[in-house]
């Protein structure tokens, strides 16, 4: 009983492992790493592969039914048919061409439909004769479905199976993809924004240590910094920089730049989330309100504040809460300490309001398209009560592109946190960076960007999984290969 | 309630929603309203504990207005009720309702010149924006007659404002008898060429209704109605649309005829016998630390916010178009070199980009201008592809290579422009977005040059006395908001007309 039990999980696996390559197999890029991941089994394979193909026909009978077509009348009149198609085609068009030509084109073309007709009719024969064509991959694939093949060739392909074991499940697939684009999308970011700072045509240097600096004092101040290495050099250590988290010392203040930001940035976070969950919080309710009753002068007033809060200025708006909330009332704290939550409260109102505006109309305008929808109705009808249809039917189905807006804006939000960190005078990433600038103080800049792009990144692959888990249509196509 | 009863209140309902006016009539009442409302509060001055008596007058005057407004929106709805249609004698209200163009009421003018025509044509409409926006010019710029001196060209500018505007409203009055639904007067034809002429001042809406004009005329006698006047049609009934484009046509227009009327050195020479004072006739809006007339700095201000972000949405339109565009098209490799590359500019904030770019190389107007452009072209650039990969699959795209068009003309000449229009709204949507990012980088300090009348600027310098002289933030905050909104409101109208899912 345990032996069997044991057998069916061996089957399972292997059968897992075979059709994983299978599908991974039709990917050239996949293929390749794949054979040269597991070179000593691919070596192994090709082997197997040569010797079987001596003793494979079919090569053999392609060639018997090519030879046999060529000589027969067949090739005569493909040809000859060609030849007068490009002729009259010719005449048609006005185009005289001579004889040689034409005679050049028919022949080509024949020949290729000759090869054509001869791999149809191999196939055809092959089928008949109940033989299989013996390919590379397919030989690899039949190998592969051996156990004791797989039992063997388990430690010298390990990074083979591993490989293949990964993409076998397609959330862990999609990832380990997103991850690798992310990576090089990073990669171009380094390259962009360090390329616009090199290009700069302002001298750090000649900033900070002032006029009165002698030449000796500059070239001291490049050799420390390694401003006076060619541009590729300078490159290299940026991108070793940022990913060993080593981005060396910042120019003013001589701080280990790597360490200012991990301090800087969860304060940039913290509030990018609260502001966040905020804009959920209040905004789903509310385009949610909207779309039940369209056109309503509740949903007027809703949308028309929607708008408004498009409309205004971050800054603004935190001078009007610190004008109105602080100085005014007294309630609230007009600048941010981390001590106090109170003082959290308007950075993020602040922060979140162009979100709460975009994801609440965004809400509207895509649950007023899913609640006309046929399926409602039958909901409706099956007598399923108005909240669950609005939440189970209509709601999930809304989700979309409310999510695409939130992966959208999160990104802006993230990169925007600089105006709202200045106005409540937080000392977060974004306020980090506009310091930095007038110098200007390439590893801080070109730090605290690519972080914050790498951050945006990795919320974009979460809300990508969020997709798939929200739509079985998208589940479906992360399948394919 | 009965059954009866709640089926007559759904069709009361659909009739009323039916009726453009009594919709329009409804929102202006609110709006009025809640003006009254704003008015009342600042009346009463809580410092000194007294009523303002001469905003208390027009606090008056507009609940007097308002409500009229609401008599003539109850006699809309019970006209709409019993007859379906307006009573001639209800739209006669409209002529009184005029009167409130008085009080600057916007919103109550442009629903009494509506109330007033039964049939309004699109041309109709622009006239009476037009109107409109050159009245209030002349209003605004009249206010610098109480200033200690004005411009040079100040008396020059006005009298060709006045006659402006007088023209126009011949033009108004010329609209409304010799143009309807399907045709025009072809004599106006003599009317279009000096108004187009007239769009010099900046008056767009003359421009617009000449071009309309020149349209309709040249279309006299062809059935159907063209794709322009349709959707045309669909905006000016859509009055917060309108709303949008009436201020941003207004700001337009001042920031070109205060070349004229306006003087530049109130809003950057220093005075210092007039300090931060507070609102008064001769500055309407105070003053700041340095003496500067706010008014004026603001006017300036919408010349340079408008260019900058006028421009800093066109560059990544057609750039970004191009690429999208050329990606669409070929597909394949193209579409996956040119796709990749701007996913890279896509993967860093569009704000932090251009403080990494204005870092690089200077905060000035130029610098802004490019670093706001460069960040938004992935944007433009995915919308495009997408659309040009929509319309390259439709079958006048097919017939074109058949008849042995080339790419490019198969590109340019069929699907650019067939794949334009959300092009176009995401443009309008995204210029408030290019205005609100100039004033915030401004702001920071990163956007234009801190000695220019910019709004990001002026609001920098009003942040310093946001606690004794809250309105040197406020004001400018304001301007920032009602363009934005505009634009907003403008973008939102276009979608709606341009979408056709929206039929």
């Amino acid at each position: 009983m345990q032996q069997q039990a044991i057998e069916q999980r061996n089957f399972r696996f292997t059968e897992r492992i075979q059709s994983t390559f299978m599908k991974m197999q039709l990917r050239p890029l996949y293929y390749i790493l794949l054979l040269v991941l597991g070179l000593p089994v691919t070596v192994a394979v090709f082997v197997l592969y040569v010797i079987r193909k001596k003793d494979d026909r079919s090569n053999r009978i392609h060639n018997d039914v090519y030879t046999q077509l060529r000589d027969s009348d067949y090739y005569r009149q493909l040809s000859e048919e060609f030849a007068e198609q490009i002729a009259r085609k010719n005449q048609f068009f006005g185009t005289p061409e001579q004889e040689e030509s034409v005679l050049k084109q028919s022949a080509t073309q024949a020949e290729e439909e000759l090869h054509k007709t001869a791999t149809t009719r191999t196939a055809e024969i092959l089928e008949a004769q109940g033989i299989r064509k013996t390919t590379f991959s397919q030989m690899f694939q039949t190998v592969l479905g051996n156990p004791r093949f797989l039992m063997v060739s388990f430690v010298p392909g390990l990074l083979m199976y591993g490989f293949i074991l990964l993409f076998s499940n397609f959330y862990i697939k999609y990832v380990l993809e997103r991850l690798v684009m992310s990576v090089f999308v990073i990669l171009g970011v380094v390259v962009l924004v360090f390329t616009i700072l090199y290009l700069s045509p302002f001298d750090p240097a000649a900033n900070l240590l002032g006029e009165a600096a002698t030449q000796q004092q500059i070239d001291a101040f490049n050799r420390l910094h390694g401003l006076d290495q060619s541009y590729i050099a300078q490159l290299w250590s940026a991108v070793q920089g940022i990913a060993t988290f080593d981005l060396g010392m910042s120019y003013e203040g001589n701080e280990n730049v790597a360490a200012t930001i991990a301090n800087k940035f969860p304060v940039t976070f913290l509030l990018t989330v609260f502001a966040l969950v905020m804009a959920l919080v209040v905004a789903i309710p509310v385009g949610i309100i909207s779309a039940t009753r369209p056109n309503s002068f509740l949903d007027y007033s809703l949308m028309f504040i929607a708008l408004i809060g498009l409309s205004i200025p971050n800054f603004w708006q935190g001078l009007i809460f610190i004008l109105g909330f602080s100085i005014n009332l007294e309630l609230l704290p007009a600048t941010y300490s981390p001590s106090n939550w109170l003082s959290m409260i308007m950075p993020v109102v602040v922060l979140g309001t162009a979100l709460t505006a975009s994801v609440a109309r965004m809400t509207r305008s895509s649950m007023l398209e899913v609640i006309n929808e046929d399926y409602i109705i039958t909901a409706k009808a099956k007598g399923l009560s108005r909240r669950y249809v609005l939440w189970k039917h209509a709601f999930t189905n809304a989700l979309i592109p409310i999510l695409t807006v939130i992966g959208l804006l999160f990104g802006g939000m993230l990169g925007g946190a600089a105006v709202t960190e200045k106005v409540f005078n937080i000392s977060g990433i974004g306020s980090y960076i506009v310091d930095k600038q007038f110098v200007p103080d390439i590893p801080s800049i070109l730090g605290g960007v690519v972080y914050i792009a790498i951050t945006i990144s990795i919320v974009n692959v979460i809300i990508d999984l969020l997709y798939a888990f929200v739509d079985p249509r998208i589940r479906s196509k992360m399948k394919q290969y | 309630m009965t059954l009866n009863k709640e089926m007559n209140k759904t069709t009361n309902n659909r009739l009323l929603k039916m009726s453009s006016e009594y919709k329009q009539a409804s929102f202006t009442t609110i709006i009025s309203f809640l003006l009254t409302l704003v008015l009342a509060l600042n009346s009463f001055g809580f410092g000194t504990q007294a009523a303002k008596p001469a905003v208390l007058a027009v606090t008056i005057a507009y609940a007097a207005f308002t409500v009229l407004q609401l008599w003539i929106t109850r006699r809309i709805r019970h006209d709409v009720l019993t007859a379906d249609t307006l009573q001639k004698s209800t739209r006669r209200f409209g002529w009184v309702l005029l009167l409130s163009g008085l009080t600057a009421n916007f919103f109550m003018v442009s629903f009494a010149f509506n109330l007033i025509k039964t049939k309004k044509t699109p041309e109709y409409v622009f006239a009476v924006y037009m109107v409109m926006v050159q009245l209030f010019i002349v209003a605004v710029s009249a206010l610098n007659l109480f200033k200690p001196y004005v411009a040079d060209l100040f008396p020059l500018g006005m009298l060709v404002l006045l006659s402006v505007a007088f023209f126009y409203l011949i033009v108004l009055v010329l609209m409304a008898r010799f143009v309807d639904e399907h045709a025009a007067d072809k004599r106006l034809i003599w009317i279009a060429i000096p108004l187009i002429l007239t769009a010099a001042t900046g008056n767009l809406f003359a421009l617009l209704l000449s071009v309309s004009l020149l349209l309709k005329i040249r279309r006299q006698k062809q059935p159907g109605i063209s794709q322009w006047n349709l959707i045309w049609t669909k905006i000016t009934r859509n009055t917060t649309a309108m709303l949008g484009m009436f201020f941003i046509v207004f700001v337009f227009a001042i920031s070109v005829s205060s070349y004229l009327t306006f003087d530049y050195d109130l809003a950057i020479a220093n005075n210092f016998a007039v300090l931060l004072q507070p609102p008064s006739l001769a500055y309407p809006l105070g003053t700041d630390d340095f003496g500067r007339d706010m008014f004026s700095r603001i006017v300036f201000g919408a010349r340079i916010s408008l260019i900058v972000g006028v421009l800093s949405t066109a560059i990544p339109f057609i750039v970004g178009g191009m690429l999208g565009a050329l990606s669409g098209y070929y597909g394949r490799r193209t579409d996956n070199v040119i796709m990749r590359l701007l996913d890279i500019l896509y993967a860093v904030p569009g704000i932090l980009l251009a403080i990494a770019i204005i870092a690089a190389f200077g905060a000035n107007t130029v610098n802004l201008i490019i670093a706001l452009s460069v960040g938004a072209i992935p944007t433009y650039a995915r919308t495009m592809r997408a659309n040009v990969l929509m319309v390259s699959n439709l079958e006048y795209v097919d017939s074109a290579r058949a008849l042995g068009s080339g790419d490019m003309e198969i590109l340019f000449k069929h699907i650019v422009p067939n794949s334009l229009a959300p092009m176009i709204v995401k443009a309008t949507l995204t210029i408030g977005g290019a205005v609100i990012a100039t004033s915030s980088l401004s702001y920071l300090g990163l956007g234009v040059e801190p000695h220019i009348p910019e709004w990001g600027n002026i609001l920098k310098i009003g942040s310093t006395y946001l606690e004794s002289h809250s309105y040197l933030a406020i004001f400018p905050g304001l301007a920032i908001i009602a363009l934005v909104l505009s634009f907003n409101f403008l973008g939102d109208g276009l979608r709606d007309a341009l979408d056709p899912k929206m039929d």
